[in-house]
């Protein structure tokens, strides 16, 4: 019974600790509408702060603890909200997780610029492990009294501060109409950054007292994914409710030690099994949860895309493969299957292009999808021994098809929520497939059959090249031919699908599920079926990587790597099928390149040696950077980019012509080896840049033709916009006031306003 | 394609405010029922007990003589239930066509019969003056016009009743016209109308029939005339001359 009470104790304390990081969530949540997957990097930073105040610097506790909950958690929190969160005003939903989930990369990557993740830190707990208290027979740490008495007080004072101050009420109502708590006198960006920064110390203060409980050594990443139990539990009170918010924490806490308490030692994947048992719980509310009643768009969002014709994405399509084989004329072998590898990741990125740009949904795991399709391939669908060993056809299809079948058993219970929730259930779905599938790697019997089997056997798994029929992928350079024209048809086939009937329900539902239903479309099927599709490019584009890189660990698969190429893709452009070219090649291999050759000079040796280091982090820090700037040009840059292009087609063609002499040019140079590749390379990207600021210098005249003027926002007006006369004849277009009041400079011209839109009075007349 | 949609004793809750009050009010076809009352009264939701987008604490909705209370929006679509929305609901990322279009591909994709949908969308482009800005994306048209765009849209699956959500807010006083217009002809069809709508001088000029809400309850039903006498009505919604000029 001791035991029974013990773990019960200790499981009340790691559910105080969730709960601390889930009511932080849900505060910044309810009072921003922005959900931050940041939430347990603030977490993780604040640990790391306090190590490094409390061992790195040796401060006594007190003061530590004091500075890293008062001052650094504050400013990290409101700092978030200040620079970033604010600007995501009228944006998707996409947009909103995307940008938070570049600031959880970009915190990953700062941790590990400043605190080396091969050197341990550990925080031990407070007063030490020694000090502890005994009551009926169960022992816990002062540390753990002190975590479970910080829960309680939190909990009541959120209770307190959301029910019995004015500024507590008013951040309940400030998420659902901003404007009418400004005019009830609140300030509503002050009531959100109050939320941020104590969003901010919440999750500081759970990644300070996890750090001992769990161990005492800091792990970025697990801190990081700290932000999963912490939902896990907040989907208790479907992000709302702070007390049963709590009692879900306490319930997951709970689980994990009982797992821990009396699931069978030998099993060997009772670890994994409790290490997945936040995802495992989040799957089984989201399936008992009520469905989600279906809203108007409450904003209209920024973003917009153009959408090509099948006839120009086939003239794209075979652009690419031309490009491609001229390009391969530049490289040597290793170059090639760099490249290669750089194209699955776009395959996989289109994957992205069809459920986000299309349809508006979200999937944060397409690299799990990939390494479920990899395993049934390796399992199933191999061919020959040693170097003989191919992928055949069937096998593909068969990984691709059960890939599909298993994304739409993943997305079914999130598909009914809102489309955060599908991105959380993915998410999840992603760390699920690391710690209990790519975790079983010693075989072990299995009933009836009795053979031992794995199914991520030894962490890693050789996975030869697709042969198909006559042709023979083992070969670099068809292997980076196929690719690229599989990559080519698949847009070419997305192009497609958005201009018919499917397409276009895609993106009825995208722009307004509550008009689509009411119209008759069953939302949950158009989702399941597009979810699914996606799956199988997902599926089909991992298993080519999986081939491309010969051999796959868990590592290649990290949910981290996932997050990174939806964050790239969506800042690209998510809804153009270049976007997944350029995000696929930027997670695949541009920052990777980038890191390792900065990486390269600074093992060079020479007095560099630093700065080159320095490049480096900065370098792994970029893609966050990038991610970030989404709030600001939420459409991609690639929609600026065609616009620019547009207007030289249309304007200034001559200007064309000449850059596409220059890039001969440079390419011949490149070919008869009097230029370096990287030149050209950068030659190139800087020219396919900067090419409409060059033309706006050369041809002032021609390019500042603009087709349209962009019309002014006007929800902004009087705030983001100035108020001026076109504004104010297109606000008396849209209240459909008659021409002559545009000149109200009479009396009789104000007197016909008030008899127009004083309804009752013509009514009674 | 003719049937009434009815509510029996609608009554919905939010916490402890009551919304809707045992409504019960009938949508008959081939006319343009007229739904009327002060800004909180219930009509948008009564409209979502309607369409099904609010399951309502009690009562019943029947849609001739099937009951739909328990059918979420979708299938209620199907059924022939179509509408428009007060706050514009258009599809921002498609042209005027293809929302109309979209319209048709949902029918087809989710519904047996399948119709023209290039032909009947063209048809209703004509019908609805919009074939000027079917090219247009939809996002840079004026409200007024959006308005048009949406009741065009609704009418694409064919429905059997339309429910429109202030359908002439934003347009200006021509538009108007030409919108009561539309409105009757539809109902000559045989098509069940109902209008939520604070231009009067629209709801009195195409009405049969006009139920007047106020907190919940509907307050007076009557033909126009009818209503427009209610001493009751006069005080809570329309107002008095003198009370209007004052």
């Amino acid at each position: 019974m001791t035991i029974f009470f013990t773990y019960t104790a200790l499981g009340l304390v790691l559910g105080a600790v969730y709960g601390i990081a889930a009511s932080g969530l849900v505060l910044t949540y309810n009072t921003s509408g922005v959900f931050n997957f940041a939430h347990g990097a603030e977490a993780m930073l604040g640990a790391y702060c306090y190590w490094q105040l409390r061992y790195g610097w040796h401060w006594p506790t007190p003061l530590a603890v004091i500075v890293t909950l008062c001052v650094v958690a504050p400013l990290l929190g409101g700092g978030l909200y200040l620079l970033v969160i604010r600007g995501l005003r009228n944006t998707a939903e996409v947009t909103k997780i995307v940008v938070t989930v570049a600031i959880m990369l970009g915190m990953v990557a700062l941790s590990e610029w400043v605190w080396d993740p091969l050197v341990p830190h550990t925080n031990e707990m407070f007063f030490g492990y020694a000090s502890h208290l005994t009551v009926a027979g169960v022992t816990l740490t002062t540390h753990e009294v002190i975590t479970l008495a910080a829960a309680v007080l939190i909990a009541i004072g959120l209770r307190v501060l959301f029910y019995k101050t004015r500024t507590g009420v008013a951040m309940r109502g400030v998420v659902d109409d901003p404007d009418l708590i400004q005019l009830n006198g609140h300030n509503p960006q002050l009531l959100s950054l109050i939320s941020w920064v104590l969003g901010g110390m919440l999750a500081v203060l759970a990644g300070v007292l996890i750090t001992p409980i769990s161990g005492g050594t800091l792990d970025a990443n697990a801190l990081t994914l700290l932000v999963i139990d912490a939902f896990a539990a907040a989907m208790f009170g479907r992000l709302r409710s702070i007390p049963r918010t709590f009692l879900g924490a306490v319930v997951l806490g709970l689980a994990a030690t009982y797992v821990l308490a009396y699931f069978p030692s030998g099993w060997s994947w009772t670890s994994n099994f409790r290490i997945s048992l936040p995802m495992i719980v989040l799957f089984a509310v989201l399936v008992l949860l009520p469905q989600d009643r279906l809203q108007g768009a409450a904003v209209r969002t920024r973003e917009r895309y153009r959408v090509p014709t099948v006839r120009k994405a086939v003239l794209a399509g075979i652009g690419l493969v031309v490009a491609m084989i001229l390009i391969r004329l530049l490289m040597v072998d290793s170059d090639i299957s760099t490249m290669t590898l750089g194209m699955t990741f776009a395959i996989m990125a289109l994957s992205l292009t069809l459920l986000t740009g299309y349809a508006g949904q979200m999937n944060l795991a397409v690299c799990s999808f990939g390494a479920i399709a990899t395993l049934i391939v390796y399992h199933l669908g191999l061919s020959g021994t040693g170097v003989a060993a191919r992928m055949t056809v069937w096998g593909i299809l068969l990984a691709v098809a059960l890939t599909a079948v298993i994304g739409a058993v993943v997305a079914l219970p999130a598909l009914r929520m809102r489309g955060l929730y599908l991105a959380l259930a993915t998410m999840a779905f992603g760390v699920f497939v690391t710690d209990m599938i790519l975790s079983d790697i010693s075989p072990h019997k299995l009933p009836l059959i009795h053979t031992r089997f794995s199914l991520f056997t030894q962490g890693s798994l050789i996975v030869p090249e697709p042969k198909i029929g006559l042709l023979d992928l083992h070969d670099g350079t068809t292997f980076l031919i196929s690719v690229t024209v599989l990559f080519a048809l698949i847009g070419i086939g997305l192009v497609a699908l958005r201009n018919s009937g499917y397409g276009r329900r895609l993106a009825a539902m995208k722009d307004s599920p509550v008009a689509a239903a009411m119209l008759g479309q069953s939302l949950v099927r158009l989702k399941l079926s597009v979810f699914m599709l996606s799956a199988a490019i997902a599926g089909l584009g991992g298993v080519l990587m999986s081939s491309a890189l010969g051999a796959v660990t868990e590592d290649n698969f990290s949910i981290f790597l996932s997050l990174a190429l939806v964050m790239l893709a969506v800042s690209a452009g998510i809804g153009y099928v270049t976007g997944a070219l350029l995000g696929g090649m930027m997670a695949g291999v541009g920052f990777a390149v980038v890191v390792s050759s900065f990486n390269n000079l600074a093992h060079g040796g020479t007095s560099l040696h630093g700065l080159y280091t320095s490049l480096a982090h900065v370098a792994a820090l970029l893609p966050a950077l990038v991610g970030v700037t989404i709030g600001q040009s939420p459409s991609g840059f690639l929609h600026d980019l065609f616009d620019g292009y547009r207007r030289i087609a249309a304007n200034a063609r001559s200007v064309l012509y000449a850059a596409g002499a220059a890039e001969a040019v440079l390419y011949l140079l490149a070919l008869t080896g009097t230029i370096d590749n990287w030149w050209f390379g950068v030659g190139t990207y800087a020219g396919i840049v900067l090419l409409p600021a060059i033309a706006q210098a050369v041809k002032p005249e021609a390019m500042s033709q603009v087709p349209r003027e962009a019309r002014p926002e006007l929800e902004g007006v009087g705030i983001d916009e100035p108020y001026t006369e076109r504004v104010r004849a297109m606000l008396d277009d849209r209240l459909g006031l008659p021409a002559r009041v545009n000149r109200p400079s009479s009396r009789t011209a104000a007197a016909t306003t008030s008899q127009h839109v004083g309804i009752p009075a013509e009514a009674t007349t | 394609m003719t049937a009434t949609l009815r509510t029996e004793d609608i009554t919905v809750r939010f916490g402890g405010l009551t919304a809707l009050d045992a409504v019960s009010i009938g949508i008959e076809p081939g006319t343009v029922t007229g739904l009327i009352g002060p800004n909180g009264a219930g009509k948008t939701t009564l409209f979502n007990v309607l369409t099904g987008l609010q399951r309502p604490s009690h009562g019943r909705v029947l849609l001739g003589e099937r009951d739909v209370t328990s059918l979420p929006a979708a299938k209620r679509a199907h059924l022939g239930v179509g509408r428009t929305f007060q706050r514009l609901e258009l599809f921002l990322s498609l042209s005027v066509r293809d929302n109309l279009r979209v319209a048709g591909d949902i029918r087809n994709a989710n519904q047996r019969g399948r119709i023209d949908v290039a032909r009947e969308a063209e048809r209703l482009l004509e019908l609805t003056g919009l074939a000027g800005i079917a090219d247009k994306e939809v996002a840079d048209i004026p409200t007024g016009q959006a308005r048009v765009v949406e009741v065009a849209r609704a009418l694409m699956t064919k429905p059997q009743v339309l429910l429109l959500d202030e359908p002439a807010s934003g347009q200006t006083e021509h538009e108007t016209q030409a919108f009561g217009t539309l409105l009757r002809s539809l109902a000559a069809d045989g098509l069940s109308i109902c209008l939520v709508e604070h231009d009067l001088g629209l709801v009195m000029d195409v009405c049969s029939m006009i139920h007047v809400l106020d907190y919940g309850v509907v307050l007076a039903s009557g033909t126009p005339e009818q209503v427009q006498q209610d001493q009751a009505v006069i005080a809570a919604y329309i107002g008095t001359a003198e009370g209007a000029a004052s």
